[in-house]
């Protein structure tokens, strides 16, 4: 399998030397999976705690944020930031859930479930196929000084998502996308710098992401590779659970 | 492969608050006058021409003499666009607060304990906070304010009047700024009782009642929270949205201790607004019906819907909001939402009008800076910006009252309340 991703890296590099014609929108994602550390370290991966932290720059404020994942699709995540206390959200089984102080607790339906339960496999990056049955390479654009393939990536259910990756190195360094909220459709700009090896694999350090009003920035510090994570970590908190009791017995 | 990370928006709704021009004068116009062409929810700001804007005051704030002068200059372009929640903070409010932990200016000064509002004409004593130096000294709700700091509060009533450009929430505030000075200090007044004599005190300045919260970029401010049983019926009141934790949990209390009550009344009365997000959490308690929305906010590349999520336990009896004419922003958002889904009976009086989802920022030369970055549509179809939340029913505060130790809002509500059938 390697070697294929190998095959596919070089075609790459071929076609960036001719200028055309453009690598195919799957080459460019499997490259991606190479240059960040190759399948096998995904693969072995199983579960993985990332400690980091948040900034809203505008605000004025910060907190940390820790994230559980476990294979294939346990997914939790955590922001604690004291002006605004926890604010949380994650993927049990079929049921994607956010609670936090100033929101309260709620179950997403729709395509904002479908993008959630996405995001939330752990294996996205190797697993793309999966999730987006149709990718497309729409050519090369300039973002820092670097040209990038602009890769769009079509899934299922909800909007498309256009990732932007390194002529050079592979890496993805912009993604954008209308993200499907509950407060109604919202452009997200998320602009990733800093990777960094993580046990194994390559991620962004710093993560800075825009979605309509609100800016922030995730600085990725250390990763717990195949940690022990307590199978309650990832089950429904009891003020969702109770939604979604509620919402069966309506 | 990046992914979104999931975080909720948190969107502050505030109302505004209240040294030689430099280089760092110049970069801060610069500031101010880029995030607006760059983040007003208009490309053509206010419908100005935001270039030509920059070609009259840039001039302007090169020539100023002094920082003050610098300040100014560009509170007068803010000015121009006739929206609230655009302001520059002086960069003393932050200083205060650095040196000393203590809330600065109109935010965080000594008080004597005294909230007030102008009744017809008249600065009068709306409550004295427990303990403060105003119970201390006997003062009571009803007393008319003639004189506080060596000013006649009459005389800033009605050059305040005068102008058609300051409304209810900017008088109330220079009436309250005459009421607070230096922490330890004290502020000499005289009042008029209810028997129409004249009462001379000088009143200790302690710090505002609550505790201190940050959030960010925003000034430090003290807050609180109360709640209580009239009869059967719960009141709170908060004179922030802000402290979130805390008051959330507290209402989330409030709610949960009323399992039996025969109504709920939230009295927003001088509550300038704070975090909008919490408006909506708020109502979550109060809103058992999916997919309600409070109202929508509209920015440049994006629309919000201020989405309703209901919680488990929602108190389902009457609620009866309570405002005035310091009621602002978030406030109005919470009120105007209520009232608009039919959810809330609205009592009090006119709302401030100044409701637009605002971000703060600090400048190159240590001033803050508030921007408005969206308008804001209750979801009955209406502004709350300019128009404000109308009550259902209009009931005004009156010194006879006070002096008798009513608060006819108040009593109206539970009038209502008790008009109800049960939940």
């Amino acid at each position: 399998m390697n070697r294929r991703v190998a095959f596919l890296v070089l075609m790459a590099a071929g076609a960036g030397f001719a200028a055309d014609p453009l690598p195919s929108a799957a080459s460019i994602l499997d490259r991606y999976v190479q240059v960040t550390g190759g399948k096998q370290a995904y693969e072995k991966r199983k579960t993985e705690i990332a400690h980091g932290t948040v900034e809203f720059p505008s605000l004025g404020i910060k907190g940390s944020m820790t994230r559980y994942a476990a294979q294939p699709d346990k997914y939790y995540y955590t922001v604690d930031i004291a002006a605004i206390g926890k604010m949380e959200t994650g993927v049990s089984g079929p049921v994607a859930w956010e609670n936090s102080a100033i929101l309260g607790p709620r179950v997403k339906s729709g395509v904002e479930r479908a993008e959630a339960i996405r995001e939330g496999n752990m294996n996205a990056t190797v697993n793309w196929r999966k999730l987006y049955p149709k990718v497309e390479n729409q050519g090369i654009e300039t973002i820092d000084g670097e040209e990038c393939y602009k890769v769009v990536m079509t899934p299922d259910e909800g909007q498309p998502v256009v990732g932007y990756y390194q002529k050079k190195s592979g890496l993805q360094v912009k993604l954008t996308t209308v993200a499907s909220t509950q407060m109604g459709d919202i452009p997200v700009e998320i602009i990733a710098s800093g990777y960094r090896d993580f046990g194994g694999i390559l991620e962004p350090a710093k993560v800075t992401q825009k979605a309509g009003p609100q800016e922030f920035t995730m600085t990725l510090e250390r990763v717990e590779v195949n940690p022990a994570i307590p199978p309650e970590t990832f089950a429904l908190p009891d003020e969702v659970r109770k939604l979604v009791d509620k919402a069966a017995a309506r | 492969m990046l992914s979104r990370r999931l975080i909720p928006l948190i969107l502050v709704v505030s109302s505004a608050f209240a040294q030689a021009a430099s280089r760092l004068d110049l970069d801060s116009f610069e500031k101010v006058w880029t995030t607006i062409r760059d983040k007003h929810w208009q490309v053509k700001p206010g419908g100005l021409d935001w270039q030509a804007i920059h070609d009259e005051y840039r001039p302007r704030v090169e020539k100023a003499a002094t920082h003050d002068e610098a300040v100014a200059v560009m509170q007068e372009m803010l000015g121009r666009l006739k929206q609230s929640h655009f302001a520059i903070i002086p960069e003393v409010v932050y200083s205060v607060l650095d040196d000393d932990g203590e809330g600065p200016g109109v935010i965080g000064s000594g008080t004597t304990g005294i909230d007030a509002r102008v009744l017809d004409g008249h600065a009068v004593v709306t409550s004295v906070d427990p303990g403060s130096p105003a119970e201390k000294q006997g003062v009571r709700p009803g007393w008319e304010i003639e004189r506080a700091g060596g000013k006649e509060l009459k005389a800033v009533i009605e050059q305040a009047h005068s102008n058609p450009a300051v409304h209810e929430l900017q008088l109330t505030r220079a009436v309250l700024a005459r009421l607070s000075g230096p922490i330890g200090g004290t502020l000499d007044a005289t009042f008029l009782n209810s028997s129409g004599s004249k009462v001379k005190v000088t009143l200790g300045l302690t710090p505002p009642r609550g505790v201190v919260s940050s959030f960010g970029n925003l000034p430090e401010q003290h807050v609180w929270f109360e709640s209580k049983k009239i009869g059967s019926t719960a009141y709170v009141r908060f004179n922030l949205f802000l402290d979130l934790p805390h008051v959330m949990a507290s209402f989330q209390q409030t709610i949960d201790n009323c399992k039996a009550c025969d109504g709920l009344i939230i009295d927003l009365r001088g509550n300038p607004g704070g975090i909008g997000g919490m408006a909506m959490g708020m109502a979550g308690f109060l809103v058992d019906k999916p997919n309600q929305r409070l109202g929508t906010m509209y920015l440049r590349d994006s629309t919000l819907k201020f989405v309703v999520n209901p919680r488990a336990d929602v108190f389902s009896g009457p609620v009866a909001v309570l405002v005035d004419g310091s009621s602002a922003s978030t406030s109005e958002i919470f009120a105007g939402g209520l009232k608009d889904l039919g959810r809330a009976r609205v009592f009090g009086t006119h709302t401030a009008a100044a409701a637009l989802p605002s971000a703060f920022e600090r400048l190159p030369n240590g001033d803050g800076f508030q921007y408005a970055v969206a308008n804001y549509i209750s979801e009955g179809g209406q502004p709350l910006e300019g128009l404000g939340v109308t009550p259902d029913v209009v009931v005004e505060l009156t010194r006879t009252a006070l002096l008798a130790d009513h608060d006819p809002v108040i009593d109206t509500a539970v009038d209502w309340i008790r008009r109800q059938k049960k939940p």
